[in-house]
């Protein structure tokens, strides 16, 4: 039985597998953004609600429906003039929980979400004060590890590495195009626009990243990128997912940074089982009438099974069971979907 | 003293208990700060990263517009407003 949570602009939704229909719970956090999902080491589900005015929230739950507030959210230090204006990201790197958030930053838990320390060396890297937003914001929004090293995708900054569990940082983006740079001139150091990571567990200095610029990869931690869009319908784009079994990767393309929705309104995710050398409509199932919708870069999530579910900024749930072979769109619309996570 | 201090609805999640609670304090920030100690997790929502209250949100002490220094009597009633935008 499937379940998935959903976080949207306005409140948070579970879908629970009934048949061959879905049961939806909620609004969950009504009048709260739902931004991003994880887990603690415990097990117990984490979600981060943000508003426009009331800054940011992080809630526990053991069964999905009832949720606890963390009485200490991710908060820059007093005096700071940085705002906590999103959580992002979470993710679990050992036994700590790690949030990405905007203003771009990272922190850290070590007690399962309940309370958090700002990673200093990144939030204060020497490059800081060189540090833009792209459209979305200044965000830090996809964190990695793997093997000792850690990855963080930060917006419209770039990729920052670091082999020695955090305690320093290097920009990784050579071979990526920055983002207002003119051609012939001198590549600066950071302000590249990252939009999605994903690398190999087994392999994890083998990474793909959908950046602003294109889609790329690296066979060397991000040391050095190439430029992989062969069968692309275009380079633009939020999404970057690995299927880990297969190796499978999964990228949803939109026509431009000037036009965030499919080429022509044909909504499809696209495959590739060549480590990103070549791509293909990700099997059948898509919607013949125009789907001129975005795809947000944590509207998308795996179950490690060959189970995918992504959600539209249109508010529309698309789901496969094999892999990406058949997708369908699931028989409900919510607003506007910033992330969703499948539940075991 | 203790005064009645009323929160929007959408603020229930961060406390224990409903939208109406009681603090004591001779001023708005000693009343919050009160409060605070309590229902800690209504701070970071009410309060920016430097402790000034936060843009948009609007505190009223007997319906009149206050700010932190603003002087609280026995019989005063603290309204946080819902904030609300389109869409």
């Amino acid at each position: 039985m499937m379940r998935i949570l959903v976080g949207t602009e306005k409140g948070a939704y579970l879908l629970t597998e009934s048949g061959s229909d879905w049961h939806v719970d909620g609004p969950m956090f009504p009048g709260w953004k739902v931004t991003a999902f994880g887990q603690t080491v415990g097990g117990a589900r984490v979600a981060a609600t943000g508003s426009n005015w009331y800054g940011v929230g992080v809630h526990h739950s053991e069964n999905l429906l009832d949720w606890k507030p963390s009485d200490s959210p991710p908060t820059w230090p007093d005096g700071s003039d940085r705002k906590m204006e999103q959580i992002w990201t979470f993710h679990n790197e050992g036994d700590r929980l790690l949030a990405g958030v905007a203003q771009a930053g990272l922190f850290s838990s070590d007690d399962g979400g309940m309370s958090w320390d700002p990673v200093t060396s990144l939030n204060e890297h020497r490059t800081r004060d060189q540090w833009s937003p792209g459209a979305g914001g200044l965000c830090a929004h996809r964190i990695l590890s793997g093997n000792g090293s850690m990855w963080v995708g930060i917006s419209a900054v770039g990729v920052f590495r670091s082999d020695d569990e955090g305690a320093t940082w290097v920009p990784k983006n050579d071979g990526i195009p920055s983002v207002d740079t003119a051609e012939g001139g001198e590549r600066p150091e950071v302000g590249y626009c990252v939009h999605g990571l994903a690398h190999d567990p087994d392999e994890p200095d083998h990474v793909w990243r959908q950046d602003h610029q294109g889609v790329f990869r690296s066979t060397d931690g991000g040391d050095n990128w190439e430029r992989i869009e062969d069968g692309l319908p275009a380079g633009f784009g939020f999404v970057m997912w690995r299927h880990p079994g297969t190796g499978r990767l999964l990228t949803i393309p939109l026509e431009s940074s000037d036009n965030r929705v499919p080429v022509d309104g044909k909504l499809s995710v696209y495959a590739s089982d060549d480590n990103g050398s070549s791509w293909r409509v990700s099997g059948s199932g898509w919607s013949e009438a125009p789907q001129f919708t975005g795809v947000l870069r944590r509207a998308f999530d795996g179950d490690g099974n060959g189970g995918f579910c992504f959600g539209t900024s249109g508010g529309k749930l698309w789901l496969t069971r094999d892999l990406g072979d058949t997708w369908q769109e699931l028989n409900a619309s919510f607003p506007r979907i910033a992330a969703v996570s499948i539940v075991a | 003293m203790s005064v009645t201090v009323r929160i929007p609805r959408v603020l229930s999640q961060a406390v224990t208990t409903g939208v109406r609670h009681q603090a004591e304090g001779e001023t708005l920030a000693a009343v919050l700060e009160n409060l605070f100690s309590r229902e800690p997790g209504l701070e970071n929502h009410l309060l920016d990263e430097g402790g000034r209250i936060r843009p948009h949100v609007l505190i009223f002490v007997d319906a009149a517009r206050a700010d932190l220094d603003t002087p609280v009597r026995p019989t005063s009633e603290i309204q946080v407003l819902q904030a609300v935008s389109g869409g």
